[in-house]
């Protein structure tokens, strides 16, 4: 099971190009065995208090510990799955 | 065109910036490790809320928030209560323990947005990002776009209109001003601090750099951190010679010696006496002290040399009583050896002192073994110091200073305060028909006639003895003395 936080800015280009790529890796890679928290710091700034975000966007891997961050666009998706210890055979 | 400055309550400080740090602005302060920035950037807080109740917060990009509070904690600033009452905000932009990866572009919006919210919730007039240089040292690939984002937090501040620092590493002391060049986009107001290391000496000072638009104090200022003030400047450049001249005079306690000096001493003057050791200085002091009860007037004596056991005894024998002069709060003898503090500590201690005894006279015995304890340089601007800042205090001095040879010949601390000092006297031994006599000359004196004659002075039980010259002799000076024959 994989937790996930995912910080963004509004519709900020980075913002919407995480979301996506996030998305596919999870459907295309998990399975649907994950759990995934969008977290929009305008609306929500007290959980970017509360992480000690600089950065957007940043994806927290919450779950399997050890707990670990990729900030950026995610766009280069061998890195991403690299970062998070998935297995681009794991299908 | 002057700009608004906000006090920021440091007085030395405030002093040398000619009023503060430019209001609404941003000023960058850099310095190397462990040159006190983080100080510098917590006490412009904590006096803001101290003094002038205005909230502030407290940003970090480098120590952890609990490290900080600790560290902080011994100067009595209490951080935990004013977080409480929401006058002080911490941000945490440290590192975090988690492995951190960049996979694309991003923006410190995130950051953007909790410092806009920090601000506006407490209502801050002061801010301040430490250290920015670490940002670029958590985002090392990513320099390119920390900088561009970089430019973005500053228009931020700037937005937001509270007076600001941000700190930033040094890598040398004197060369490029930051590591990373964040200088390039923080430009209107630098301040340098420097911790720099001569001849196995510490010494902290603070430049101000620029502040654009904006008259300041220029050069480097050395400071010391004091465990209950902080970070105190001893303002060097900001001496000015216009202090009031008086015509008043006060006894030297010697009268034979007020003869030689038209009078006695200038109220306020600076008084050197120079001598081998033995030659009579802390006898000439002694006498100093005692002169304070011609006018009631109350005398600080700084002993650097001797135990307050030995000067007792030493004055006893000469007929002076120090310790009836100190039960009736006429003397203050503080004894202490050189090597305790830095120069610009023991300058801290004694204005202390002297804002709460609040003497007329100070005798500082030696100022030689005071030397000791800093550079040429260090001590030079010490004395500069202290001399304008007793004659602003209309005290009047006397210091004494120790000359390596027992005949003649001068010191490299007479070479350094001679100038600004407004008598010499000097005390020579002169070797004569196989023995060893005492002489005693005034060699300068400032605005008064004085006795020009080299004096025969003699150590009684009595005390000090001023004889008549030395008649038909020559290079007594000099530590020659030849006897010319008189026709």
């Amino acid at each position: 099971m994989h937790v996930f936080q995912l910080f963004i800015n509004g519709h900020s280009p980075s913002s919407i190009e995480a979301v996506d790529t996030l998305l596919k890796i999870c459907k295309e890679n998990l399975d649907g065995n994950y759990q995934l928290e969008i977290i929009d710091i305008q609306k929500d700034p007290d959980k970017a208090e509360e992480a000690g975000i600089i950065a957007i966007p940043t994806l927290i891997r919450m779950m399997p510990t050890p707990v670990n961050r990729i900030i950026g666009a995610l766009n280069v998706r061998s890195r991403v799955l690299a970062g998070l210890g998935i297995s681009s055979m794991h299908k | 065109m002057n700009l608004q400055k906000l006090e920021t309550g440091n007085t030395s400080f405030d002093h040398i910036s000619h009023g503060g740090l430019p209001l609404g602005r941003t000023t960058l302060v850099a310095g190397s490790s462990g040159s006190a920035k983080t100080l510098f950037g917590a006490q412009f807080l904590a006096m803001g809320i101290q003094l002038f109740d205005q909230p502030g917060v407290f940003v970090t990009f480098e120590e952890q928030i609990d490290d900080i509070r600790n560290n902080l904690k011994s100067f009595n600033w209490d951080i935990d209560t004013w977080e409480k009452e929401g006058k002080w905000i911490f941000v945490d932009a440290a590192p975090k323990e988690e492995n951190v990866v960049a996979v694309g572009d991003f923006d410190l919006s995130a950051f953007r947005v909790r410092l806009e919210r920090a601000v506006q919730r407490c209502k801050a007039q002061r801010v301040v990002i430490d250290s920015i240089g670490s940002i670029f040292t958590q985002f090392h690939e990513e320099v390119h776009t920390i900088r561009r984002e970089l430019i973005q937090v500053a228009l931020t501040l700037s937005r937001l209109g509270a007076t600001s620092i941000i700190t930033a590493e040094r890598l040398e002391e004197y060369g490029k001003i930051t590591r990373f060049g964040v200088e390039e986009f923080l430009t209107d107001n630098v301040i340098i601090l420097r911790n720099v290391l001569q001849k196995e000496k510490r010494r902290r000072t603070i430049e101000i750099l620029k502040f654009r638009g904006s008259n300041h104090e220029k050069g480097e200022n050395p400071f010391t951190i004091n465990p209950e003030k902080a970070i105190v400047i001893i303002p060097l450049s900001a001496m000015n010679l216009k202090h009031t001249s008086s015509d008043e005079r006060v006894t030297s306690g010697i009268p034979a010696l007020d003869d030689m000096i038209n009078g006695g001493f200038y109220k306020g003057s600076i008084n050197l006496v120079s001598g081998a050791i033995g030659a009579g200085k802390t006898l000439l002091v002694a006498n100093f002290v005692k002169g304070i009860r011609e006018k009631k007037e109350r005398c600080l004596l700084m002993a650097f040399e001797e135990s307050s056991e030995q000067l007792y005894r030493n004055a006893a024998g000469w007929g002076i009583d120090f310790k009836q002069l100190e039960e009736e709060g006429l003397l203050k003898v503080i004894c202490v050896y050189p090597e305790i503090s830095s120069l610009e500590d023991h300058f801290i201690n004694i204005q202390e002192v002297v804002e709460s005894f609040k003497p007329n006279r100070i005798a500082i015995d030696s100022l030689s073994a005071l030397s000791r304890t800093s550079t040429d340089k260090g001590f030079r601007e010490f004395i500069i110091a202290f001399t304008s800042y007793l004659k602003h205090q209309e005290i009047t001095g006397m210091f004494t200073s120790n000359t390596p040879l027992l005949a003649g010949g001068t010191s490299d601390t007479e070479g350094n305060i001679s100038p600004i000092t407004d008598s010499i006297i000097l005390l020579r031994y002169v070797e004569m028909s196989g023995e060893m006599q005492r002489s005693i000359a005034v060699l300068k004196m400032r605005g008064s006639k004085h006795d020009s004659s080299i004096r025969k002075f003699s150590i009684t039980d009595e005390g000090a003895n001023i004889g008549k010259h030395f008649e038909g002799l020559s290079g007594i000076l000099t530590g020659n003395p030849m006897l010319i024959q008189v026709e």
